[in-house]
């Protein structure tokens, strides 16, 4: 067994592009989740027209990704305007239902065979990234390596790290300001109360759909870097899971924190490659019986997302407030 | 419609010496003494005036008023038996609940489309029967929320903290001056959650000033609440009307009504059965009847 290659793969996860796109569908859910109270439970719909808006663009429309990006972008505000308007007023549990259901809804259709000819259908679709790549500062030759022992990256990959790692610093920090402000106030008093905030003048309906839409553009900008990072979109990595994975790593950093979603996702990350890296290294060792060796190949990937799950379910028992959360805070909501 | 004004002077004495010992003698409280006690009556100075409003839920109908004026500058209680259509009729007013039909007018405008955000930019604030205190947001938090018109709760405007320094620093003065006057100035700090519940209502009630609202509607602001701060409760009542607010509550307690009220709306099965005078509308057959529970119709022959 080799801890060094268990390590190395765990801290690759951890900071690696993956969890940048979960800290950054994490921020944007913060904003819905853990700051307005809303019960997003389609945020991969953000994700996936972020990453769908930016392909779609370079790949079938041949425009240039500097193009596509803003449009990936877009997509993901239109969807955030287009839940919002009909559901907003209603009760929370209608919008949970609602946002579930749309992303099901646009994940279907972009995967239908009747959408290939746009959206690559159920085939997928790619293109060439060349544009963000050519800007890389780093050198990628086959032997270029960065990092320390088996925690390394490519060059192509540190490119997309270095960028990816920037705009979740960036983005925090613009969440910051606006949470500190007065307006984020108000944010959080329609969470804890909407007729509250209603009989002291704040237009409820208003705010609510400000922060729908800006936490879905930053879901949005996940998909972005989902895009460029894989150079295509594939409708099977949009599935609702993506949106429960997302709340796993909010809950483990601590809702309605600044740094929580970021912690969380890297975390999140770290734990679940780790998982699957030992039991890979598990499976091979000798000593075991062959029955159960013969069971953990080719199954640790099911078997570390269960423990996530595992974690996540002790999380809410011993520490429901994450791991940067106020317990105090919490507390308080069991009155 | 509005029954004519009568300006008799035999139908107050009652009153005016109960207010001789509470000692608010203020020229605002005078004009309503003369008012002839009727329901419906139309007022000298009215802030609220309402017409054929009504609500019910399937067959039952919760309040039907005619026509009921609520003057302006004094302290208006709202009592009535359980069931009498009080809090609907606040919720109505108040845009928290939409009327069958009806119309109201507030500080000499038609209320059109009644939302209560827009009703309370307006200048009518409200409370709640069971406290809504925001128990994660500091106490402070809670009273800045009361603010109106913050340039930080504009998204434009939010990640750039100059642009509303100054008018924070400035709110937050007033809701240490209204903490203070609350004796809730320790607790500033401290999360709302924390609060008892009659440091909530006495939150609820300073959070309500912040916005210096034309009209505060109070809906039983001392129930629950302990004898001693309940006092306290009443002494900010009485001075809110001092400084020139119309408060409307809602009460049930009798002793409570006669101590610090001005007028006295009588509400039973969604109709005004009386107002008038404190004193006056409490030894109102009418009224006791109505709180006893005993028929309308059997003693009013």
């Amino acid at each position: 067994m080799d801890f060094d290659i268990i390590f190395g793969n765990a801290a690759r996860a951890a900071f690696g592009p993956e969890a940048i796109i979960l800290a950054l569908a994490a921020i944007g859910l913060n904003i819905h989740f853990g700051f307005t109270g809303l019960l997003n439970f389609g945020q991969v719909g953000f994700i996936m027209l972020g990453a769908y808006g930016t392909s779609v663009a370079v790949a079938t429309f041949g425009w240039s990704l500097w193009v596509g990006i803003p449009i990936g972008l877009f997509l993901a505000l239109a969807l955030a305007v287009a839940l919002g308007i009909p559901t907003l007023r209603l009760h929370a549990v209608m919008f949970a239902i609602v946002t579930i259901a749309a992303a099901e809804i646009i994940r279907i259709l972009i995967g239908s065979t009747d959408a290939i000819g746009l959206t690559g259908g159920p085939l997928s679709v790619s293109f060439d990234a060349g544009a963000f790549f050519d800007l890389n500062p780093y050198a990628d030759g086959p032997q270029d390596r960065y990092g320390v022992g088996t925690f390394a990256f490519t060059g192509q990959q540190m490119w997309v790290i270095t960028v990816g790692w920037l705009l979740v610093a960036l983005v925090s920090f613009g969440v910051f300001l606006i949470i500190r402000s007065p307006w984020g106030r108000v944010l959080k008093s329609i969470r804890e109360d909407q007729d509250a905030a209603r009989s002291l003048g704040k237009n409820v309906f208003s705010y609510k759909m400000q922060a729908l839409m800006i936490g879905g553009v930053i879901g949005g900008m996940a998909g972005v870097i989902d895009a460029i990072k894989t150079s295509g979109a594939d409708p099977n990595g949009f599935r609702p899971q993506v949106t429960f994975y997302t709340y796993t790593a909010l809950l483990l950093g601590g809702t309605a924190t600044y740094l929580g979603p970021v912690l969380g996702a890297i975390l999140f990350w770290f734990l679940r490659e780790w998982i699957e890296s030992f039991l890979r290294q598990l499976a091979a060792e000798a000593w075991l019986p062959g029955a159960i060796a013969d069971f953990l190949e080719g199954s640790e990937g099911i078997i570390s997302v269960g423990m996530v799950g595992l974690a996540l379910v002790l999380l809410m028992l011993f520490r429901p407030q994450g791991i940067t959360g106020n317990r105090i805070e919490m507390q308080l909501d069991a009155r | 419609m509005p029954a004519d004004r009568i300006p008799s002077k035999e139908s107050a004495p009652d009153d005016r010496s109960s207010f001789m010992d509470s000692a608010r003698r203020t020229t605002e409280v005078e004009p309503i003494l003369t008012v002839h006690p009727k329901p419906g009556v139309a007022k000298p100075n009215p802030i609220l005036t309402m017409d054929g409003l009504r609500r019910s839920f399937g067959g039952l109908t919760a309040v039907d008023i005619d026509h009921l004026e609520i003057e302006r500058g004094i302290v208006t209680a709202l009592i009535g038996p359980n069931g009498a259509g009080k809090t609907t009729l606040f919720n109505l007013i108040t845009g928290f609940d939409r009327a069958d039909r009806g119309r109201w007018e507030f500080n000499g405008q038609m209320v059109t489309s009644p939302s209560p955000d827009r009703l309370a930019r307006r200048g009518m604030v409200r409370t709640f029967q069971l406290t809504k205190s925001l128990a994660k947001l500091s106490v402070l938090q809670n009273m800045l929320l009361g603010a109106p018109h913050q340039i930080g709760e504009q998204l434009w405007a939010a990640p750039f903290r100059p642009l509303w320094r100054n008018q924070e620093q400035a709110n937050t003065e007033r809701a240490d001056e209204l903490l203070e006057q609350f004796n809730l100035a320790h607790m500033r700090d401290e999360l709302a959650g924390t609060l008892s519940g009659g440091q909530r209502k006495l939150l609820e009630m300073a959070r309500a000033l912040m916005s210096d609202p034309a009209l505060v509607m109070l809906d039983e602001p001392m129930a629950g609440v302990n004898p001693a701060l309940a006092q306290s409760l009443l002494g900010h009542i009485t001075e809110l009307a001092l400084s020139g607010v119309t408060v409307v509550y809602i009460e049930h307690d009798m002793d409570v009504v006669s101590g610090i009220s001005d007028w006295v709306v009588v509400l039973a099965q969604g109709q005004v059965i009386a107002e008038g005078g404190p004193w006056k509308v409490i030894h109102d057959e009418v009224v006791i009847d109505a709180y006893l529970g005993r028929r309308r119709a059997g003693t009013s022959s």
